[in-house]
């Protein structure tokens, strides 16, 4: 549905972004629309490995030869014809570059190599991205519609605005409400306690809503304590100036998330990085740093820390925890894991990537997450021994300069553990965690089946789909959006040059009537732009071992809707 | 070996014959390339002129080649000692890291149990405190330790706004700008804090610690040069150092040096490539309380066509009629600061921190500042509560007049200076770094008690023994115990002053982060909702504590702190 559809008037159309129209429905109606019913007891399932197979990485399959050089191709094209536009634009229509050109003596913003992706790439399919939205990105997100005359350099708004199935928010539990007791203790907490935390921790004070919510984060990711910051990437881009000097080496995984690459960059510390979860590699390269000392002086490193995700949100996929944990113990280095995507995510309880694998979380040294994706707040934390915690709690530069988190955000942290930890609510927080599970499953097997390429391990609530070329990015975009799906693309840089990808997130607060509607919508685009080149090796097929003849997973629309639930909460592939 | 020496050349000949055909069908495949043919001819027209030149060209390819294939690492490659697996496993055997992190020493314990425990509303007024150590909780202390200047946090029309945006649209984001994160609030305040400092656009950040350490970098990569004032926070230091550029720093506040070494900058500038320049300061110092003489350095900037980055993060909202920073202040237009960066969480009463200018910069920082583009987005209810903080600011603002809002911060300010300033008691013992229109009253032991008590100029900065300790990676140096005994005895000051129900605060520095030397000094934050009798007691107090604990302090005493502290 849309807000105010029959307001629409094309001579209304304005550059500004308009205010969000008022929503008079009624309360259920909208709890309907943040979070949908369980609509059957069976479309729930338990997210948990099994400990007695070894770690299998996913499968990622390959794409056909004529995918890869249509990909390159296209690239070439956009470059080249980007290349012409740029040498002739600077010369007849300068005004267009003003901020590429030296003006007056004083020096470009930007040299125009910096910006060329954005400018010449990427502002091709802006209109795909930064979609304004209003109210609750819960199970439905409402975008403004919106167009543009002149490339995406501007954006028109008639004021209207489209309720989309929502799978772009990182709304794992959905806990993104306007409605229930999470938002009803948020409200509280700015009536007793205002809108603002007035400063930096260590300086305005440790408030009492603040040291009760570290402790009960502390217990629920099972470490003494903890300390929770108001920003996720501050949290990881300041932490590793407080424990690292330059004497010291960091392992980092090769797809390690920007903040903590920022992090280890402003920390001085040496750096090697290991292939994505490759822990030969990684124990390669711990043998020859150790043995080998420092670079030049071939002294001992001071301390080795080993960085790495516990589910990295671009490949859908999980570390290697039991490999991660052995090695670091075999060679006495320390491991950091960052779980932005896994805490709440994964694990029986929510708990994270540990109790995903049934490891303790005493063997990793420090647990980095945040709060923004399951919890339905904003935020990091970092997790550790009471000993390790003491020491950042004085020398942790955001104590001492940052923010502290305001109260209603973590009331709302406060209150989504405990319902996930089962203490309020009742089952409210266990059927959160059994339908994210499910919904992952579900929306991965299904796609799987339909033919498409889509990379991860089973339970991760992120669902990368491959669609390769650029192009093929903005038309699919578009093309959910026209169906009333809001989902998120992903191209280079973030990923390798030629693995553009659409990116589902699940959430809890989808029904399994919400992932049949996605299944037959993805079924349409897919035919229609030609997505569909998995091979089977990555699971979907029909019978075990179809792939290795040859045969290629293209269940019907119909095929998948009737088998899959029921097959995604089996040990299937 | 032992081949027939007459086979040999028919062999020969029927090779080079195969050989010949391949050559041709070669270049034949050659020049349907588009180019081919063009690059044949070249090299034709070289080998006929100078066959030693193709031979050097070759070469020359071959280099290059050998040159990209190369591995990145091959400088470490040879640098590396052979040992076999047998002394590989003994050097790992042997290997003993440091503790991630080094434990709390024991002399350092008591700075834990230093930050205050707060029950309740953290921001406000009256605030209620609990004992560290006896659980003791102590209602209606009067609150010197919160930089919510306006009171904006306790607001009824901010927290009734901000309420109605939480049953709107829920706590969180959930997503990063970029992709579904921007919502119609994030917009406004954007637009709001344009329109209320004067800039063409604006851009929000989710912390302010974070902002100025992504926006810089966006615009400084190596080769461009940055002068910082030396007495920034450790923030702008953070920003100036991550970016790569050449970083210059002058005097704090004295422009005269700026000047100086723009003169000396100049002439390599001229000849040298247009890189980017600019100079970095503060509207109002976090470490010292003062601000720069915007008006000069307008025109210095100006005529050396430097760009101006002013960090805002204290100022906006205290300084000028209206609160609109240190530029209102002076009578300067916000046109003429290139950037602006500030705060949410402080005197605007919410949390995160922006970034303003023209729109080229802002447009730039959506696609490649960090701190954008790779986190989540701000509460969309912290967006309103900043909004209505602006809102309520200009609704009640009138011309030629102080705002409403600001007129008692400013009173405060200067009254609570006055008091320190004009005290008798206090003359030989401490002295007010501050500016009278600083809400941040900052407080030093005087420099001459300082030295007669063996106290250093400050601590940590350039050439120090931490700073060295740092470079080396000396962990166990990195604690400096004259300024753990001198911020001990502050804290004595401040405890006393908590008993009566007074809570001001102390710089709390991590020294072995900060770039720029340190001087412990007590801090009081003022706030537009004290009143003058409150202000005088709290300067009653805190003369009290501060004649009692350095009154008659003689060195002995500064090592009997030493000695206890080690207990």
């Amino acid at each position: 549905m849309s807000f105010n559809a029959g307001k629409f008037n094309p001579s209304e159309w304005s550059a500004h972004v308009p205010s969000a129209p008022t929503d008079d429905r009624p309360e259920e109606v909208k709890a309907e629309m943040e979070f949908g019913k369980l609509t059957s007891q069976k479309w729930l399932a338990t997210a948990k490995y099994d400990a007695k197979k070894s770690f299998k990485a996913p499968i990622a399959d390959d794409p056909p030869y004529f995918v890869v050089i249509m990909t390159y191709l296209n690239y070439l094209v956009l470059i080249l014809i980007g290349h012409i536009r740029d040498y002739f634009g600077m010369f007849f229509t300068p005004q267009h570059f003003t901020a590429m050109l030296s003006k007056n003596g004083y020096p470009p913003w930007y040299a125009s190599f910096e910006s060329f992706y954005p400018r010449r790439l990427k502002a091709r399919m802006d209109d795909c991205f930064a979609r304004p939205i209003h109210g609750v990105p819960g199970r439905y997100t409402a975008c403004f519609n919106r167009i543009s005359h002149d490339y995406n350099k501007h954006f028109l708004y008639d004021g209207t605005s489209t309720e989309c199935l929502n799978l772009s928010s990182y709304n794992y539990l959905g806990f993104a409400q306007s409605v229930g007791k999470c938002t009803d203790d948020s409200v509280a907490a700015v009536e007793e306690r205002g809108t603002s935390a007035g400063g930096p921790t260590d300086v305005s004070g440790h408030a009492d809503l603040l040291r009760n919510t570290e402790k009960i984060l502390a217990k629920f990711v099972g470490k003494d304590d903890s300390l929770i910051f108001s920003m996720g990437y501050g949290t990881n881009a300041h932490f590793f100036t407080s424990v690292l000097n330059s004497k010291c080496l960091v392992i980092s995984d090769s797809l390690n998330h920007s903040s903590a690459r920022f992090g280890i960059r402003l920390s001085g510390a040496a750096v090697k990085v290991f292939p994505h979860n490759d822990m030969v590699a990684l124990e390669r390269i711990l043998r020859e740093s150790i043995s080998q000392g420092q670079a030049k002086t071939h002294r001992p490193w001071k301390k080795i820390l080993i960085c790495s995700e516990g589910l990295y949100s671009m490949e859908g996929e999980y570390c290697d925890l039991p490999a991660l944990v052995s090695l670091k113990e075999k060679y006495h280095a320390s491991l950091f894991i960052d779980e932005a995507h896994s805490i709440g995510a994964l694990g029986e309880h929510g708990r994270g990537i540990c109790e995903y694998f049934g490891i303790s979380a005493s063997r990793v040294d420090i647990m980095m997450g945040t709060l923004t994706k399951s919890f339905g707040a904003a935020g990091g934390y970092i997790a550790a021994d009471q000993w390790i915690i003491d020491r950042l709690r004085v020398d942790f530069s955001t104590n001492c300069y940052g923010e502290a988190p305001p109260p209603a955000v973590l009331q709302q942290i406060n209150t989504s553990l405990r319902i996930i930890d089962g203490q309020l609510n009742g089952d409210e927080g266990k059927e959160r965690l059994q339908r994210i599970a499910f919904n992952s499953r579900y929306l991965r097997l299904g796609l799987k089946r339909l033919g498409f390429i889509v990379y991860g391990n089973d339970d991760a609530p992120v669902i990368p789909m491959l669609v390769y070329t650029p192009a093929k990015m903005p038309a699919a975009s578009r093309m959910f959006l026209k169906y009333g799906v809001a989902v998120v693309i992903v191209g280079y840089p973030a990923t390798p040059l030629i693995s553009s990808r659409i990116r589902f997130c699940v959430s809890a607060a989808l029904t399994k009537e919400d992932i049949d509607r996605i299944l037959a919508i993805s079924n349409i685009v897919g035919d229609k732009m030609c997505l569909k080149f998995g091979s089977g090796m990555a699971g979907g097929e029909k019978h075990p071992g179809d792939w290795k003849k040859g045969i290629h997973p293209r269940w019907s629309l119909e095929e998948v809707l009737a088998k899959t639930p029921e097959d995604c909460r089996k040990e299937m592939y | 070996m032992d081949t027939e020496p007459r086979e040999t050349p028919q062999f020969i000949a029927s090779l080079a014959a195969i050989l010949a055909e391949l050559w041709y069908a070669l270049l034949e495949l050659f020049l349907k390339v588009p180019g081919g043919a063009l690059v044949l001819d070249y090299i034709r027209a070289s080998h006929k002129n100078d066959p030693w030149r193709t031979l050097l060209e070759i070469l020359l390819a071959l280099v290059a080649i050998r040159y990209f294939l190369a591995s990145k690492y091959s400088q470490d490659e040879k640098d590396k000692v052979e040992l076999s697996e047998r002394e590989v496993d003994e050097l790992i055997a042997d290997w003993e890291p440091e503790p991630i992190v080094p434990p709390l020493r024991r002399d350092e314990r008591w700075q834990l149990d230093s930050i205050p425990l707060i029950n309740g509303a953290v921001a406000s007024v009256h605030v209620s405190v609990e004992d560290p150590k006896s659980g003791e909780i102590s209602d209606n202390v009067l609150n010197l330790a919160s930089k919510d200047y306006l009171s904006m946090s306790s607001n009824e029309v901010v927290k009734e706004n901000s309420i109605k945006e939480i049953r709107a649209a829920g706590v969180g984001a959930c997503g990063p700008p970029n992709f579904y994160g921007t919502q119609d609030v994030h917009v406004r305040v954007c637009e709001d804090l344009a329109r209320f400092l004067g800039a063409e656009e604006g851009i929000i950040y989710g912390q302010d610690y974070c902002t100025p350490t992504s926006v810089l970098p966006c615009f400084l990569k190596r080769g461009d040069i940055v002068i910082v004032d030396g007495g920034v926070s450790l923030a702008l230091q953070k920003a100036a150092l991550i970016s790569r550029s050449d970083v210059e720093w002058f005097n704090h506040n004295d422009l005269d040096h700026l000047e100086e070494i723009l003169e000396n900058l100049e002439e390599d500038l001229a000849d040298g490539p247009l890189n980017r320049r600019f100079i970095v300061t503060e509207g109002l110092f976090e470490n010292f309380g003062d601000s720069p003489d915007l008006k000069r350095l307008v025109e210095i900037k100006n005529h050396y066509k430097f760009r101006l980055v002013l960090d805002e993060t204290n100022s906006v909202g205290t300084l000028g009629p209206n609160g609109r920073g240190l530029p209102e202040a002076c009578g300067i237009s916000r046109d003429e600061i290139e950037i602006t960066i500030g705060s949410m969480a402080q005197a605007l009463g919410s949390s995160g921190g922006y970034c303003v200018g023209c729109e080229d910069m802002i447009y730039h920082q959506i696609l490649s500042s960090n701190a954008y583009v790779f986190s989540a987005s701000l509460p969309p209810y912290c967006a309103v509560a900043a909004s209505t903080s602006i809102h309520l600011l200009e609704d009640s603002q009138e011309e030629g007049k102080i705002n409403p809002y600001l007129r008692p911060l400013v009173e405060n300010s200067k009254h609570l200076h006055q008091l320190f300033r004009d005290s008798k008691p206090l003359r030989n013992l401490v002295v007010v770094r501050s500016a009278d229109y600083s809400p941040v009253v900052h407080i030093r032991l005087n420099p001459d008690l300082r030295k007669s008590l063996g106290l250093p100029e400050g601590y940590g900065g350039p050439g120090s023994s931490i700073l060295n300790a740092v470079k080396k990676g000396h962990e166990d140096l990195y604690f400096d115990s004259l300024y753990n005994t001198e911020s001990y005895i502050l804290q004595q000051v401040i405890d006393q002053c908590l008993k009566k129900k007074v809570l001001i605060t102390r710089t709390k520095r991590v020294l072995h982060q900060e770039l720029l030397p340190v001087v412990p000094e007590l801090i009081l934050h003022c706030n537009a909702k004290f009143t003058k009798a409150e202000l005088d007691h709290v300067y009653k107090v805190v003369e009290q504590s501060l004649v009692s604990t350095f009154g008659d302090i003689t060195k002995e005493d500064v090592a009997k702190y030493t000695s206890v502290l080690n207990n």
